[in-house]
């Protein structure tokens, strides 16, 4: 599937809030996703990252407007949106021994060809005949980039893609990322690692898990005092770097 | 009687033959098609609620079957009939109270069924307790298996079986998407919601029918189908029709063994399943490790 050019709108958010298990976890969210970027997730444990990203994805209900294309979320049928959006979050369990290559074809009707190629780019071709159980979490977390690769959708939701992952699949993953981005595909991530997530963020949207969300350019909000109230953790600049400053945890 | 051969050419014109046709061959195919509804059936319960351990009688139908049988044992004594017709209206009530549960995730699912089952066993206890002393060997052979008294004709299991394994084929595609999990499922646009329901009520019909048929037989619906997925991967379109094959040959096995082992007595087939299916999966685990 060919991406459009840069720029089209993909999503917008107005005044969207959502709430999980009867708690408010961010309110009055407004953004708008366009294709050939990247948005990024950031706040504490429990503030509602992936319940956002689960909302957008029409997986779990949310108030206020989301655009997907520009219709109603709610006016897709479940399997309109699939074409339109890829999920990707927690792993998958491992019980019923899918093997990798099984795991990759319920991703999407493909020939086995793209399945080499995507499985190519996380260095998993060696693991495509073993079953999902006998592989590590990084590993398994890998199977998964892969499969989303698979997906033509022109939007990525993505919860933590480079959890369990080691140093180089990390950078690889964000290389990954920056690629599709390139290629038109517009992406909302939630990512913990501040440095990675300056690596590709074109936007932010930052939750404080107290209702409050912020939705804005990154250059703007990569600010350490606003990233240290957010986080209730110091941080200090180096150069262009924001790192967290262990030493000030007392 | 059981320990005879009878060389199915050669038997003509005498009761051999009327043994061999008319009471032989139905009960081998009624094990065939029972033992194929089980092992469906507890591949489908081992998807719906996502966890491998689970089998048929998993959410109590097996109970409030067995419970309806009582009932049908203590109204009229004498009549198989209507005692597979309460065990029928046994399950299904047991599959009502079930349906409740289905909007509920696989776990809290699996406790309520767990729970129930546990409700309809001191149901069943209580009903025992409170059978005349002549219905109760009945009842015990009834509750360990037992293809004898099959009420239900042979072509309306064999038509189950067939409309089983075609609707299970139908839905094996999103079978194989439901075990990467409910939401990767949906993420991956299968109506989660109406699948589970769909399952449910396949699984829990096909139970109830094997069960009228030939009351409760552990171990087919558990073990088959894993060693199905252990001999030919987990993607459904194989698990599902070799399940279904695979169930009803151990049944027919296990039961011309229960049949002839101690003859003319019956031995329950229940508990040769369990002889036969337990060394038989315990090796293929220990081969595979």
């Amino acid at each position: 599937m060919r991406l459009q050019h840069t720029g089209t709108r993909c999503m917008k958010l107005a005044g969207v809030s959502v709430e999980r298990a009867g708690r408010l976890l961010l309110s009055g969210l407004d953004c708008t996703l366009h294709t050939g970027e990247i948005i990024v997730v950031l706040g504490p444990n429990g503030a509602g990252k992936s319940s956002l990203l689960l909302a957008l994805a029409g997986l779990i209900s949310a108030s206020g407007g989301i655009e997907v294309l520009g219709k109603p979320v709610s006016s897709y049928s479940r399997n309109d949106l699939t074409r339109q959006l890829a999920w990707q979050g927690e792993l998958p369990p491992t019980e019923f021994g899918l093997s990798v290559r099984q795991r990759l074809e319920l991703a999407a009707d493909t020939i086995s060809e793209s399945i080499e190629s995507t499985a190519a780019v996380m260095d998993i071709v060696p693991l495509l005949a073993c079953p999902l159980g006998e592989l590590s979490s990084g590993e398994r977390q890998r199977v998964e980039l892969s499969a989303l690769m698979l997906r033509e959708t022109p939007i990525w939701l993505l919860d933590e893609p480079t959890a369990h992952l080691d140093l180089k699949h990390q950078i690889c993953s964000i290389n990954m990322l920056k690629a599709q981005r390139d290629h038109g595909r517009a992406i909302i991530t939630v990512l913990h690692d501040i440095q990675q997530a300056m690596a590709v963020a074109d936007h932010l949207i930052l939750i404080d898990g107290l209702g409050g969300a912020e939705y804005g350019a990154a250059d703007v909000l990569f600010d350490s005092d606003r990233l240290s109230r957010l986080f209730d953790a110091p941080l200090v600049r180096h150069g262009t770097l924001l790192v967290p400053d262990y030493k000030g945890v007392t | 009687m059981g320990g005879q051969w009878i060389n199915p050419l050669h038997a003509v014109g005498s009761i051999n033959q009327t043994i061999l046709w008319e009471l032989r061959l139905p009960r081998l195919l009624t094990a065939f098609a029972v033992g194929g509804l089980l092992a469906l059936a507890g591949a489908w319960f081992q998807v719906l609620l996502g966890n491998p351990l689970a089998e048929p009688y998993v959410l109590g139908v097996a109970g409030s079957a067995s419970a309806g049988a009582v009932v049908g044992l203590m109204l009229v004594p004498e009549s198989a009939w209507v005692m597979s017709a309460g065990a029928f209206a046994g399950a299904w009530a047991g599959i009502a109270i079930v349906m409740f549960f289905s909007h509920l995730g696989a776990n809290r699912m699996l406790l309520g069924g767990v729970v129930l089952a546990a409700f309809w066993s001191a149901v069943l206890a209580l009903l025992l307790s409170l059978l005349p002393e002549q219905g109760l060997y009945r009842a015990f052979s009834w509750m360990m298996g037992d293809l004898s008294h099959s009420e239900l004709p042979v072509p309306v299991l064999l038509l189950a079986w067939t409309i089983a394994l075609t609707a299970g084929l139908i839905l094996s595609r999103s079978l194989d998407t439901l075990l990467l999990g409910e939401r990767h499922a949906e993420a991956l646009g299968v109506d989660v919601k109406q699948l589970r329901r769909r399952l449910l009520l396949l699984a829990s019909a096909v139970t109830a029918l094997a069960v009228t048929a030939a009351g409760t037989i552990g171990f087919v619906g558990l073990v088959i189908p894993h060693l199905m997925r252990l001999l030919f991967g987990s993607l459904h379109r194989s698990v599902l029709p070799a399940s279904a094959i695979g169930g009803g040959l151990l049944l027919m096995l296990a039961d011309s063994a229960a049949r002839t082992v101690i003859a003319p007595a019956e031995l329950p087939v229940g508990v040769l399943t369990a002889i036969i299916g337990v060394p038989v999966f315990l090796l293929l685990l220990w081969r595979r490790s």
